[in-house]
């Protein structure tokens, strides 16, 4: 019992340990062709994954700060791409 | 003499021009001055809060009677303390049976730990699959029921309390996003409260009923570079039993696959938006006991505890026609099933096709006009639990 308990949280550090290198690995990774990409074509790709494309005049800068940083947790975006499209939405609205 | 005239005369042309430079020059200082001293009023603090949600409400019409349903209001709280720390909730708020009920869909807290990795603690929508964290609200959800499995009578996890790991990077031009978590865990019913239902997991496990915790993630591949396709595999384990009872070894294991894609079709003026979701559950087998047996009332009963479910949709909204009417219209299809274990008391295996037309008013504001027929076998036929039968919905959604 206590043995699957160990088991079980050495499998989740293990995990842990292979998300986190993964990201460490990648992130130096990324193609020149996601680097060019512009906040107004990452808002077009991603911001209607899940729902409609939000237009830019529908809040302020200080809402689509946090509005931004709201689906950046939610659709997994990476800090790039959300600093990308919350610098779009703020001059486009 | 003339020379003279002229030459006050250009004198006094350029001494109104510097002065009146200099005037507007000193105009020009004295607003900026007034912008700044503005800008200072209204600079905007590092804590930053939205209120939003969204409400719905609609009219159903089946075989047997029509009403007026829905009216839900899901205020949504927004905290964003600082470039790394926000916290989310949603309350429900909802009509069932007279009563209002209050419900706490989320709660959580994230910080983001590094560019690519953010821990949120509390009560999330669990990234089991893409419907619960992604499709859920009325007005992203382009149906106006929901498929099958997902919420009441359903066999998918919505959401928990615990703590999780999530993030994205980039593989070249290919991005992964994972997530890894530890929760409470599902919690198996017992039979003793409502024997009609053993077997079944519940999600709202809180206090946990055991000492075990489920973990769980999802990793999801985008390999095209623009995004468009997502494949998501996600899975969570755990013991599900109370930990002092007979079941405290009875084990769940849950697994999904689920598909995104969305392509602009420039011949049809269309966006194509297709998602799909299969997923499983799987409990150990245990007994129950059986009460329906008067004269043995310690007989029990097993059953094979293997459950399914699955969902695929469609939707074409002619986006970029000209006609300003048109491109607001979209319509969509979905097929979605349900296979709960044969030998339970609540054993079904339902198949459902819903189609809607629905009319966009602006980016989250939408009409829905829907039919759907629900056909299969389930030990609730009658009354309003039955899902069987055909129905016709005018549902409308404003997120806000
Ligand atoms: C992974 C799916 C997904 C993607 C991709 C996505 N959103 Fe969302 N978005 C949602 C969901 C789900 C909600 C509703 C939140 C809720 O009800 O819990 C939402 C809500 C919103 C809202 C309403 C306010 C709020 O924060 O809840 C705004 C604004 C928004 N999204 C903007 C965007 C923008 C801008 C992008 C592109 C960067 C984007 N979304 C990409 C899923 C997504």
């Amino acid at each position: 019992m206590k043995n699957k308990r160990k088991s079980l949280i050495f499998s989740s550090f293990g995990v842990l340990i292979l998300v986190m290198l993964i990201s460490l690995l990648s992130n130096c990774n990324v193609s020149n062709e996601i680097k060019a990409k512009s906040g107004a074509q990452l808002w077009g790709e991603n911001c209607l994954r899940c729902h409609n494309n939000p237009s830019p005049e529908t809040f302020s800068d200080v809402e689509w700060d946090v509005a931004v940083m709201h689906m950046r947790i939610r659709a997994n975006l990476t800090d790039e791409e959300a600093k990308k499209i919350a610098k779009f939405l703020k001059t486009a609205n | 003499m003339k020379i003279i005239s002229i030459l006050s005369i250009i004198l006094l042309f350029f001494s109104v021009n510097i002065y009146s430079q200099n005037y507007d020059n000193q105009k020009f200082e004295k607003m900026n001055n007034d912008i700044d001293s503005l800008k200072e009023l209204i600079k905007p603090g590092k804590s930053k809060f939205l209120l939003r949600g969204y409400s719905h409400s609609g009219i159903v019409i089946t075989d047997e009677n029509s009403s007026f349903v829905g009216g839900s209001f899901n205020p949504i709280f927004i905290y964003k303390q600082s470039d790394r720390l926000m916290f989310e909730s949603e309350l429900e708020f909802e009509l069932e049976d007279r009563n209002l009920n209050i419900g706490l869909e989320y709660a959580n807290i994230s910080y983001l730990l590094t560019k690519s990795l953010t821990v949120r603690f509390g009560k999330i929508l669990l990234p089991f699959g893409i419907f619960v964290d992604r499709m859920h609200p009325a007005w992203v959800d382009k149906f106006s029921s929901k498929p099958l499995g997902v919420g009441h009578g359903g066999i998918l996890p919505g959401s928990d309390i615990g703590i999780e790991l999530r993030g994205a990077s980039y593989l070249g031009s290919s991005k992964i996003n994972y997530s890894f978590y530890v929760m409470n865990g599902p919690r198996l019913n017992e039979g003793d409260e409502e024997p009609d239902e053993a077997g079944q997991l519940h999600y709202d496990n809180f206090p946990d009923n055991n000492k075990n915790k489920a973990i769980g993630g999802r990793l999801g591949f985008l390999p095209l570079s623009n995004s468009s396709l997502e494949i998501g595999f996600s899975g969570m384990y755990g013991k599900v039993g109370s930990g002092n009872s007979q079941y405290a070894d009875v084990a769940s294991k849950l697994y999904a696959i689920d598909i995104s894609y969305i392509q602009n079709l420039p011949f049809m003026q269309s966006v194509l938006d297709v998602k799909a979701q299969y997923s499983g559950v799987i409990t150990d087998n245990a007994n129950y006991r059986n009460y329906d047996n008067l004269v043995n009332p310690d007989a029990v009963y097993t059953f094979t505890n293997q459950n399914s479910t699955t969902f695929a949709q469609i939707a074409l909204r002619p986006a970029m026609v000209n006609n300003k009417i048109l491109r607001n219209f979209e319509i969509a299809g979905r097929y979605s099933d349900l296979i709960t274990p044969e030998g339970s008391k609540w054993a079904s295996n339902l198949n459902q096709w819903e189609f809607s037309l629905n009319y966009w008013l602006n980016w989250r504001t939408v009409f829905k006009l829907s039919y759907r027929t629900t056909e299969g076998e389930t030990e609730h036929t009658e009354g309003a639990e039955s899902p069987l039968g055909k129905a016709f919905f005018f549902h409308w959604a404003i997120g806000f």
